[in-house]
C-alpha cells in the first residue's frame, strides 16, 4: 500500500495530510497521487489552488510532450477536483474557492474535450441536472455539475426553476441515462415528486436513475417520492451517481 | 426609549406581562434594554398561504401592492400575536427597480431575481436609478408601513426592510461572478459593495421616512457559501458605516452558520443579529454577549413546517433559556406552515415567563390576550 511519502508532489503531499481526515478517503486518495506523474500532479496542485492559467498551460505542455488526453484528465484535472470536493465538504474552502478550481478544471477541459470526442471515448454517462419548477437556487446544483463533470460525467444543465416536460425532453434529446434534481425550498420539495410521477405518466421512469438533493431534501422523502437515491452533499453525490450507473471505484 | 407604562417594571425590576406595548419591548430589546417579557419577533416575512387567505391577500399581489402587503403584515400581531409587524415578504423589491429581471411566481411561492441574466459587471455599472425611490415595487413597501402606521399605531414595532450590498451583489452581478469577483479582485468588490451600499442607505431612509421603526438589513455572507474571514475583510467596516448613516436599529439577517463571524458581527455596533437555527443559542449568546441582541432562532424546515407546537415550544425555551433577547422563526418562514406552530411561539414566551415569576397570570390567561 502506498504512503503518503510517495507523493511525487510536495504541495498535493501537505494538502491530503492537512485536509483530508477520513481514513478511506485518505487511502484513495494517496493511492491515487502516489500513482500519477508528477507532471500530472502539477496540473492538480494548479486545480486545487484555483490557478486557471496554469491549469490551461500545464494540460497544453502535458499534452505536447505525449501524455494521453485520459491520462491527463484523470490524473490530472480530475484528481485535483477529487480533493477540492472533500475541502468543500468539511468547510476547509467555500464557494468562491470551489468556483475558482472549476473554472481552473474548465480551462484544462477546454484541450481534452475534442481529442475525448474525436477518439469517440465516452463519459461515464450522461446526467441531466436541474433545480425543480419554482426554484432558484442553484449554487448547490452547480457544485454538484463541477464535481460530476470533474469525475468523468458528461452533464446537461438544465438550470433553474426546471419543468417536469424540460427534465423529460433533455432526457430523450441526450439520451441520459441519469437524471439529478435540486431543490432549496420547502415550498418546491414535492416538485421533486411531481417530477417523478410526470416521468412514470410518460412512460420513461425506467429508463433513467434519478437521484434528488438539496438541504431541506431527506433520505426518507427521496424515498418516499420514489426517487432512487439521495446525494447530501457534492461529494456524495458523484459518489451516488457512480453507484447507480453501476460504476465503481 | 421605554415609555411610560413601564415605570413599575422600571422601579421594581419585576417582568409584568402585557405591561409594555410590543413596540415598546421589541424597540428596549433592541437597545437592549430591559423588558417586561421577551419579545417575539419577525425580522423577516411571517407570511403564509394560511394568512393569505384569511385577510385576503395573496402571493403575488400582496408583494405589489401596499394595501395587500399591510394586510398581509398585519396578521403577525392580529393572529399571530408577534410583537412586530414586517411587510417586507420578499428580498427583491430594489433589485426589482433597479432593473433585475424577476419572476413573481404565484400565491404559493416565493419571487425571485433571475440571477442567470445579471444587469451589472463592474463598478462603473452600479448607478442607483434616479427614479428608484419612485418605482412601484419600492413605492408599495413606503405605503404599506404608512398604513401599518395608521392602523396599529404604536402598538406594535414596524419592522422594514432594505438589502445590504452583498446580497443585492448576487442579484444584480450574478452570485458565480460576484463571487468569482471577490476571490478575483477584492479590491474592485470592495468598491462595488461600496457604491452599493447607497442603495441600501436610500431605501432604509425612504421607509424611516414612512414610519419604519427598525430595518432588516439582509446580507447573505453565510457559512454555506463564504469563511467567516471573508466577513471580516468585506463587511464588517461597511455594516459599521451603515450603523452610522441609518439612525434607526438595523438588525442584520444572515441564514445559515455563521458562528465563526458572530464575534465580528458583534464588532460592528449593529443593534440585533438575526440568526439561524444552524447555530447553538447558548454557544452564540457566549460569543456575543451583550455587544448585539440576537434574534432567533426557531427552525424553519423541520421545526416550524414540519413537527407541531410542541417541538416550537422546545425551541423557543432554549432560546430564553440562554438569554437570546428576541425570540422569533430563523428566516422567512415556508408558506405552508400551520398558523398553529407560530401562534406557539408568543404562549410558549409567555408561559416561560410565568414559571419564573408566580405574579404573572398563567399561561392560560396569557393565551386569551
Ligand atoms: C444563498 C441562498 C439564497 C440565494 C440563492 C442564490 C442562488 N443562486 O442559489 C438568494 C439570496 C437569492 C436566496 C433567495 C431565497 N431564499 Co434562500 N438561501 C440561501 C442560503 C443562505 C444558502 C443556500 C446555498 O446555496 N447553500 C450552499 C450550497 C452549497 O448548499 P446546498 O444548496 O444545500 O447544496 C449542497 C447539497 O444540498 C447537495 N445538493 C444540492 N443539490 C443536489 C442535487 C443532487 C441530485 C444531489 C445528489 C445533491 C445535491 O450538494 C450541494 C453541495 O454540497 C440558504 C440557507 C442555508 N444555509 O441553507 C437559504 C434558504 C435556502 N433560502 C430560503 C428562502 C426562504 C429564500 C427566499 C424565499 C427568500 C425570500 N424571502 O425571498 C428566496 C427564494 C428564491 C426562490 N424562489 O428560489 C430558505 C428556505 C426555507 C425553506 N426551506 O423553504 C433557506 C433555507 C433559509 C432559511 N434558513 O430559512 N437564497
Ligand atoms: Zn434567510
Amino acid at each position: 500500500m502506498a504512503e503518503l511519502a510517495d507523493i511525487p508532489n510536495e504541495f498535493i503531499k501537505n494538502e491530503v495530510d492537512e485536509f483530508v481526515e477520513r481514513e478511506d478517503e485518505r487511502a484513495e486518495l494517496i493511492e491515487l497521487y502516489s500513482q500519477s506523474a508528477p507532471h500530472l500532479l502539477e496540473i492538480g496542485a494548479a486545480i486545487i489552488s484555483g490557478r486557471n492559467e496554469d491549469a490551461d498551460r500545464l494540460t497544453v505542455e502535458a499534452l505536447e510532450r505525449g501524455t494521453g488526453a485520459l491520462e491527463v484528465m484523470d490524473d490530472g484535472l480530475i484528481a485535483g477536483m477529487a480533493l477540492v470536493g472533500i475541502k468543500f465538504r468539511e468547510n476547509f474552502i467555500f464557494v468562491p474557492e470551489v468556483l475558482a478550481c472549476a473554472r481552473a478544471m474548465k480551462a484544462g477541459m477546454v484541450h481534452i474535450e475534442p481529442i475525448l470526442s474525436a477518439s469517440g471515448i465516452e463519459p461515464l454517462a450522461k446526467v441531466i441536472m436541474g433545480t425543480v419548477k419554482g426554484d432558484l437556487h442553484d449554487i448547490g446544483k452547480n457544485l454538484c455539475i463541477m464535481l460530476l463533470r470533474g469525475a468523468g460525467f458528461e452533464v446537461i444543465d438544465l438550470g433553474v426553476d426546471t419543468s417536469a416536460d424540460e427534465f423529460i425532453d433533455a432526457v430523450e434529446e441526450h439520451d441520459a441515462t441519469l437524471v439529478g434534481m435540486s431543490a432549496l425550498l420547502t415550498t418546491t420539495m414535492p416538485n421533486m415528486g411531481r417530477t417523478i410521477d410526470a416521468f412514470i405518466d410518460a412512460d420513461v421512469r425506467d429508463d433513467v436513475k434519478i437521484m434528488v438533493g438539496g438541504a431541506p431534501v431527506t433520505p426518507e422523502f427521496a424515498d418516499e417520492m420514489g426517487a432512487d437515491a439521495y446525494g447530501d452533499n457534492a461529494v456524495e453525490c458523484v459518489e451516488v451517481a457512480k453507484r447507480l450507473v453501476g460504476v465503481t471505484g | 426609549m421605554v415609555g411610560e407604562h413601564s415605570k413599575e417594571f422600571q422601579e421594581t425590576g419585576r417582568p409584568v406581562v402585557g405591561e409594555m406595548t410590543g413596540r415598546e419591548r421589541v424597540m428596549a430589546a433592541l437597545a437592549g434594554q430591559a423588558v417586561d417579557r421577551t419579545p417575539v419577533c419577525n425580522p423577516t416575512s411571517v407570511a403564509t398561504v394560511e394568512l393569505m387567505d384569511l385577510v385576503d391577500a395573496h402571493f403575488p399581489d400582496a408583494n405589489r401592492d401596499g394595501e395587500k402587503m399591510a394586510r398581509l403584515a398585519a396578521t403577525s400581531y392580529t393572529e399571530l400575536g408577534f410583537d412586530s409587524v414586517m411587510p417586507v415578504f420578499t428580498i427583491i423589491q430594489e433589485s426589482s427597480a433597479l432593473g433585475c429581471e424577476i419572476q413573481w411566481e404565484g400565491k404559493d411561492n416565493w419571487p425571485t431575481v433571475r440571477m442567470s441574466k445579471p444587469i451589472w459587471k463592474s463598478a462603473d455599472d452600479v448607478k442607483m436609478p434616479s427614479d428608484f425611490l419612485k418605482h412601484p415595487d419600492i413605492t408599495c413597501v413606503l405605503d404599506a408601513i404608512r398604513r401599518l402606521r395608521q392602523e396599529l399605531g404604536d402598538e406594535v414595532a414596524i419592522i422594514g426592510k432594505t438589502m445590504g450590498p452583498w446580497t443585492l451583489g448576487y442579484h444584480v452581478f450574478g452570485v458565480e461572478p460576484f463571487l468569482l469577483m471577490s476571490l478575483d479582485d477584492p479590491g474592485h468588490t470592495k468598491l462595488c459593495l461600496d457604491r452599493m451600499k447607497e442603495i441600501t442607505v436610500a431605501f432604509g431612509q425612504a421607509q424611516i421616512d414612512a414610519g419604519a421603526d427598525a430595518l432588516t438589513l439582509p446580507d447573505h455572507a453565510t457559512g454555506d457559501l463564504v469563511s467567516g474571514e471573508y466577513y471580516r475583510e468585506f463587511l464588517r467596516d461597511l455594516h459599521t458605516e451603515l450603523v452610522d448613516e441609518i439612525p434607526i436599529p438595523l438588525i442584520l439577517h444572515i441564514c445559515g452558520r455563521t458562528v465563526d463571524r458572530m464575534d465580528y458581527i458583534a464588532q460592528t455596533g449593529l443593534a440585533a443579529f438575526h440568526y439561524d437555527s444552524k447555530n447553538d443559542p447558548a454557544e452564540s449568546m457566549e460569543i456575543v454577549t451583550d455587544r448585539i441582541a440576537l434574534v432567533g432562532n426557531i427552525n424553519n424546515p423541520q421545526t416550524l413546517y414540519a413537527n407541531g407546537p410542541e417541538q416550537v415550544a422546545e425551541e423557543v425555551v432554549r432560546n430564553l433559556d440562554a438569554g437570546v433577547p428576541l425570540v422569533g422563526p430563523e428566516c422567512a418562514i415556508p408558506l405552508q406552515t400551520a398558523i398553529e406552530n407560530l401562534k406557539e411561539i408568543p404562549l410558549a414566551v409567555a408561559r416561560w415567563h410565568a414559571d419564573r415569576d408566580s405574579s404573572l397570570p398563567a399561561a392560560s390567561e396569557v393565551q386569551d390576550r
